[in-house]
């Protein structure tokens, strides 16, 4: 479908919504009053009616343009399972505090920190703990803010809602770090009419998360209140494969539950998803297998190298090699992603046929 | 003293159909009134009730109808007139004590005034409440005219004396509404008082022989209409049509006959008692005309009886051509008018009527047509606050949850005032009741969210027993009680909760969320102008099970117009107004819809209407850009 058609919110709602695809990123929300963010889901408030619009060009699920960096042009033959990079290497934050409250090595919460003491933008788009109601967005522009934020949620937070927030308040400089989806939003934003360019100017660096899937948190609080786990959650995590669980911390102390019981609330339109490691980002982080305490860490723009060089240079980071076994591990758990979306993909639209 | 109170008669007065009643009333020594208001007869309480600051009469707004008639019917027992009025719908809430009350009959003239609302002007049905005075066995009279509707009324309360039952006097908008020079007769002197005499109780047993007694009753009634100057014919002896009218409908035959000059060839009979139906005098007429038509609203009451006479009569009357609902010449539903009347007789009479000659001297009379306009909350309704934050709350959540709704001005949430969240409309009280039943419905796999809406009045009239029922069977039901401190819809008139009574006095109010927590429903209290903080806090009341109770409070708009205004002067910053593009698309005149906010075809941005934007400011929290500011009013 070709720009300047069919860029409707009816059009967005038809191919997404109505579907359940819906990965809840939140890059619709914001920009109007049509759509909103709430308690985990993205919901259509009002039918604007609109022939034109900017939601359905954002969106990573409405498959409504093939996009392609322009860096990949040219490399088709090669694998590019891990999306388009330069460098990848494994780090961790050397504040070892951040390694109890970050995820693994803590680099995404470490950088961020630099990032905003250092001036090299003025605030970060992240993903706050949520509690009686899910996660959500939230514009950090201290380092305090920042650390209250840390740790992987495992849910969809709609914190793009709050960049378009922090746009339309006339922000710029703004850092955001988000799931693979969302990195894929804000290219797909970038490239929007009327006014993409421009909005996706304000955003200073994209900080991508390696994402397998996310759970739809209402249905995840209804299952861990059921079980008890009536507080608020500290910290979400599941340990490298072969341990299939699924850890919960809270002020009580910690609970298990087998992944698969988990794995039911994943979102539907996660399945869909081909991307493990955030290509659209400028760096992407993610665990580092085998190796506690660690990250692994995908540079995949001359931003973003600038970036991490300058956060090795502060020290506030440390450098790691990821060993070969480790590289391979991670393209073969990205392409099965990618076969699995691609299949997913082709099963919904026959089964809508 | 008003012209109306005026305690000698003999001068001319411009009267509401509604003030004649109660003129009537007056005039006939009336002691007691009460009544629920409801349009079309909100008038004769409130004209009564100030009245009764002046003349030693009482008058009370009830709770309810039936309650109304109740207290009533006490001073009647106790040998005084007393007087109750409602619209149709009313008449349904009181049948159950009607029924019986016509058993066990009355002591003081005893009238229940029904307005009825054919074509649903105001209603949500446009029930023809006569059919009670068939099934209650009680005599059922019909003004055509204010100053019939002043005549009769006295009447009435005499043939309630006469016969010891109630007497039922139907009007309907038309009638309640029109105004027209009515001459007042003379306020009699009050004496006596109130005693009820224990040798004479008031009950229905034995049942078969207070049954028996009414019919007795009912047939005296009979033998007293059959004289009376109410039921009159004008025409030719032998007229080439009869046409048998009651009502506001007489009014229009009369005009259709002159207009198309059929007055030597059509006869009117008036029908001002339509139950029971003056027997003789209809076998006097029926006999002398082969057609007959029905003009009357809005069921086939008259037409049926008469049919059902005429096959009693038999040969002596003959067979008949009968016009009306039956035979497809007066539509089953809706108000009849002059022009339709006119139609008929054109047809039966194969005379054209030119429908364009009576349109243009309409036409006439309105030089510019009325724009069309849909119904709406007015600017600063709370209840559109209320509305936008439960469309909010039931989005968020996305299980296609909806409004049960109830009986008052939020009645219009179903329509895009209310952002069409209201999904059922039905009698007063009824949507609580309904939700206490979906609240049931869980174990059935029912797991769509259901809001309920009451207002404060519909909350004391009919809702309290169906949110006891909740809490009884612990439904799980969100009851959200839009309390506008008024009766607006009808009128601002006084409710228990208000602090007032029908006659001025200030009373201790009835507080709704004490009433609530009695119960031991969980109560919250908000503000509907607060949008979003009221949406957060639907959403949350609805993850809750069992009985629920959000009083969401702010006075109504008129009424704070009234008492001391509101605080912003609103005013569209231009430049931030998005307008047509991507962003907003309208949203302030396309989804939120205030009337206060209008739409600058020219310049295609947001406007404020001056005139009627009355500066509640909630509208600013909707602009999704900011752009509609608010700023305090200049206090000079």
């Amino acid at each position: 479908m070709a720009i300047g058609e069919e860029r409707y919110q009816s059009e967005l709602i038809t191919r997404v919504i109505e579907k359940g695809i819906c990965v809840n990123c939140g890059a619709c929300v914001g920009l109007c009053p049509y759509f909103a963010y709430f308690d985990g889901r993205v919901a259509v408030m009002d039918r604007c009616g609109a022939g034109t619009g900017r939601c359905l060009q954002v969106c990573p699920r409405a498959a409504y343009t093939q996009i392609m960096r322009e860096e990949a042009k040219g490399l088709e033959g090669r694998d590019l399972s891990l999306g388009f990079y330069s460098q990848v290497l494994t780090a961790r934050a050397k504040d070892k505090y951040l390694h109890e409250e970050a995820q693994y090595g803590g680099v995404v919460t470490a950088l961020v920190c630099l990032g905003l003491e250092k001036g090299l933008f003025k605030g970060a788009v992240l993903t706050d703990r949520g509690g009686e109601l899910s996660p959500g967005g939230a514009l950090a522009v201290t380092p305090f803010a920042v650390k209250s934020c840390a740790g992987s949620r495992y849910s969809a937070s709609g914190s793009l809602s709050i960049l378009n927030k922090a746009i339309k308040d006339e922000n710029d400089g703004i850092a955001v770090v988000g799931l693979p989806c969302q990195m894929e939003a804000l290219e797909r934003m970038q490239r929007s009419v009327p006014d993409g360019g421009d909005r996706a100017s304000k955003v200073a660096i994209r900080i991508g998360l390696f994402c397998t899937w996310a759970l739809d948190y209402r249905k995840l609080r209804d299952f861990l209140y059921k079980n008890g786990v009536k507080g608020i959650v500290r910290k979400y995590d599941i340990p490298p494969p072969p341990a299939e669980k699924f850890v919960v911390l809270t002020e009580e102390g910690q609970k298990e539950f087998p992944l698969g019981e988990i794995r039911v609330f994943v979102q539907k339109g996660c399945y869909l998803c081909r991307d493990m490691t955030a290509e659209w980002a400028d760096i992407s982080v993610g665990t580092m297998e085998g190796t506690a305490g660690w990250n692994t860490v995908l540079v995949r723009t001359e931003r973003g190298k600038d970036f991490l060089d300058d956060a090795f240079k502060e020290g506030i980071l440390e450098k790691g090699n990821l060993p070969d076994e480790n590289l391979k591990h991670l393209i073969v758990a990205s392409r099965n992603k990618r076969e699995r979306g691609k299949k997913a993909e082709s099963d919904m639209l026959r089964d809508s046929e | 003293m008003k012209e109306i109170f005026e305690r000698s008669g003999g001068s001319e007065l411009l009267l509401q159909g509604n003030e004649a009643i109660a003129r009537g009333a007056l005039e006939s020594g009336v002691r007691f009134c009460a009544g629920y208001p409801g349009n079309p007869s909100s008038e004769i309480i409130e004209t009564l009730a100030e009245a009764a600051k002046e003349i030693p009469v009482y008058a009370e707004w009830s709770i309810n109808e039936k309650v109304a008639l109740e207290a009533a019917a006490a001073a009647s027992f106790a040998g005084l007139r007393a007087i109750v009025s409602m619209k149709q719908n009313g008449v349904n809430v009181v049948s159950d004590f009607l029924t019986n009350l016509s058993l066990s009959g009355t002591g003081g003239g005893l009238v229940l005034v029904t307005c009825d609302d054919p074509g649903g002007i105001s209603s949500t049905n446009e029930e023809d409440a006569r059919l009670f005075a068939k099934l209650a066995d009680v005599p059922l009279l019909e003004p055509s005219t204010p100053q019939e509707a002043l005549e009769m009324t006295k009447w009435a309360f005499e043939l309630s004396e006469q016969i010891k039952n109630i007497v039922i006097l139907r009007s309907v908008s038309r009638l309640s509404h029109t105004r027209a020079n009515t001459l007042i007769g003379d306020l009699p002197d009050y004496g006596g008082g109130a005693f009820f005499d224990t040798k004479s109780p008031f009950h229905t047993f034995p049942v078969l022989t207070k049954h028996l007694e009414r019919h007795k009753k009912l047939d005296s009634a009979m033998i007293l209409s059959e004289r009376s100057a109410f039921n009159r014919y004008d025409g030719p002896d032998w007229p080439e049509l009869l046409v048998i009218a009651s009502g506001s409908c007489w009014n229009y035959v009369t005009e259709a006959v002159e207009l198309l000059d059929l007055s030597s060839k059509v006869g009117v009979l008036k029908l001002g008692m339509t139950w029971p139906l003056p027997c003789n005098l209809l076998r006097k007429h029926l006999a002398r005309a082969g057609r007959i038509l029905f003009a009357e609203e809005l069921d086939a009451f008259v037409e049926e009886s008469v049919k059902a006479l005429t096959a009693d009569l038999g040969s002596e009357v003959g067979i008949k051509n009968f016009y009306g609902r039956g035979s497809g010449h007066i539509p089953i539903c809706g108000e009849l008018s002059p022009g339709l009347i006119l139609g008929v007789l054109g047809d039966l009479f194969s005379k054209v009527w030119k429908a364009e000659i009576f349109r243009e001297k309409i036409r006439t009379f309105i030089p510019q047509p009325v724009p069309p306009r849909e119904f709406g909350f007015c600017a600063g309704c709370p209840h559109r606050g209320s509305f936008y934050a439960i469309k909010a709350a039931l989005a968020w959540d996305g299980r296609n949850g909806f409004v049960s709704g109830d009986i008052g001005c939020y009645s219009m949430g179903i329509w895009p005032t209310g952002f069409n969240q209201v999904k059922s409309v039905h009698a007063m009280g009824s949507g609580v009741g309904l939700a206490s039943g979906y609240g049931k419905l869980g174990q059935f796999g029912f797991d769509q969210p259901v809001i309920t809406v009451c207002g404060d009045s519909t909350f004391f009239h009919a809702a309290i027993p169906a949110l006891i029922n909740a809490r009884f069977n612990d439904s799980d039901i969100l009851l959200l009680i839009l309390d506008n401190s008024a009766t607006a819809m009808t009128g601002f008139q006084p409710h228990p909760g208000t602090g007032s009574n029908a006659m001025g006095h200030k009373v201790e109010p009835v507080d709704i969320e004490s009433v609530c927590r009695s119960l031991g429903v969980y109560v919250e209290v908000g503000d509907p102008y607060d949008l979003n903080v009221t949406a957060c806090a639907i959403y949350r009341l609805m993850g809750m099970a069992g009985p629920r109770v959000l009083i969401l409070r702010r006075k109504c708009a008129l009424v704070q117009g009234r008492q001391g205004g509101f605080p912003y002067t609103m005013m569209v910053a231009r430049e931030k107004c998005l307008g047509e593009e991507c962003g907003c698309g309208r949203y302030c005149t396309k989804i939120f819809r205030c009337p206060g906010l209008i739409w600058d075809a020219a310049e295609k941005k947001a406007l404020i209407d001056e005139v009627i934007c009355v500066g509640c400011g909630i509208c600013s929290e909707a602009c999704p850009r900011g752009a509609i500011v608010r700023m305090e009013k200049r206090k000079d």
